[in-house]
């Protein structure tokens, strides 16, 4: 497992942070004004507190328990309640390899060189979470790996999957760049619907 | 205009939101809901037979509807008004039994069939996600309108305190970019389990 799907870009816009996660790893990631995205370990190596709970403050990421804040490299910058201080550089939040394309953020959680997913030109519709493994909607759709399955349908739709826990994972679905988002979300809920075998 | 007010209820938050987004000034009569059960004291009955919370008075009215609350305070501004609200007035009303249970069984104690009302609690956050997302498509933030209305001030507080009810919202993204854009209103006001966008001054 290289590059994981955790959002579409353009839910996560620039100032924004949220929580996510790659099956037992928790990720706070977080887009800075400069547009760069991140992924981080979804805890402040202070007292604990998720990240994702905190907020983008410049080009650092701030803790909402003290304030604590992190550069982008996950080393601390600036601790409130010391304000002269200059943070040892043992503190220090565990960083992810994340970058963006096509739309999609995309994290490795160790070192790699292997190239992005192809996306083949689609356009990013919606992330949707789904009541299933990863390798159980894989096998749903006769794929031999769930990082992207390509599904027939009438709007060429391609799912980049985020394994999550054994029975749930996060869809992020594209599209043919002429589909209408819409008709392509509809189309997402009756399948979900469909495959946890509930009514909609 | 008075609101006999309980600091933790979602409805009367709605209220307080409301009127606050509003700039209109409301005189707060707190009710001592849990663990005192004030709202069922002869005073209160007397008031609301219903025994329920919020109660409004403006001179001689009475609204024990949060719902007809929000359009006693916005009356005379449509701006807070469109045609597609009731149904999502009539959804926030159903989010009581979902979320908003869920949240009073764990945080208060209330009697409830738990993993019952946190899956209806996921249902509607679904139909929320999906209607957001749709209207995200369409360039638009706000449950019905450009702008908010009454709609998303009534479904605000039960989806914000869902994980309250240890139902999460981590996986909806449409619904925490409506959350963001709510919270980001001139005078928006917090309650407990509802924070603010932080506007600390970056260090020197």
């Amino acid at each position: 497992m290289d590059w994981v799907a955790v959002a579409l870009t353009e839910d996560v816009p620039a100032g924004v942070v949220i929580p996510s996660r790659i099956e037992d790893t928790d990720l706070a990631i977080w887009c800075a004004p400069s547009g760069r995205y991140h992924a981080w370990s979804d805890r402040c190596p202070h007292r604990g507190m998720r990240l994702s709970h905190g907020f983008v403050r410049g080009e650092t990421l701030a803790c909402i328990y003290h304030g604590w804040q992190y550069r982008e490299n996950g080393s601390c910058d600036y601790i409130p309640a010391h304000p002269k201080l200059t943070p040892p550089s043992t503190i220090c939040v565990p960083t992810y390899a994340c970058t963006e394309a096509d739309g999609v953020v995309w994290v490795s959680l160790h070192q790699t060189d292997s190239a992005m997913p192809d996306m083949g030109g689609r356009q990013p519709v919606r992330s949707m979470p789904i009541n299933l493994s990863a390798s159980d909607l894989a096998a749903h759709f006769g794929a031999e790996d769930f990082t992207t399955i390509a599904v027939v349908s009438d709007h060429d739709v391609l799912f980049a999957v985020q394994p999550c826990t054994d029975s749930a994972c996060v869809i992020h679905a594209l599209a043919s760049p002429d589909a209408d988002r819409s008709s392509v979300s509809r189309w997402l809920e009756d399948l979900r619907a469909t495959l946890e075998g509930v009514p909609a | 205009m008075i609101l006999y007010d309980y600091v933790l209820s979602a409805s009367c938050y709605k209220v307080r939101l409301m009127a606050a987004l509003l700039g209109k000034a409301l005189t707060l009569h707190a009710v001592n809901f849990h663990p005192g059960r004030e709202h069922k004291s002869a005073e209160m009955l007397a008031l609301n037979p219903q025994g329920t919370l919020p109660v409004l008075t403006d001179g001689d009215t009475v609204l024990t509807d949060s719902a007809d609350i929000l359009r006693h305070l916005t009356v005379d501004q449509p701006e807070w008004h469109t045609e597609e609200d009731e149904r999502w007035l009539a959804f926030a009303s159903d989010l009581n039994n979902s979320l908003g249970l869920a949240r009073l069984h764990d945080v208060i104690g209330y009697e409830a069939v738990i993993d019952t009302a946190r899956a209806a609690g996921v249902m509607a956050l679904r139909k929320l996600e999906a209607h957001l997302t749709e209207q995200r498509f369409d360039g638009l933030i706000f449950l019905t309108g450009k702008a908010p209305t009454i709609a998303d001030i009534a479904c605000f507080p039960n989806t914000a305190l869902a994980p309250d009810g240890g139902v999460s919202l981590d996986p909806y993204p449409s619904i925490r970019l409506w959350m963001r854009a709510i919270r980001s209103l001139p005078g928006f006001i917090e309650m407990p389990g509802i924070h603010r966008l932080h506007e600390l001054a970056h260090p020197a």
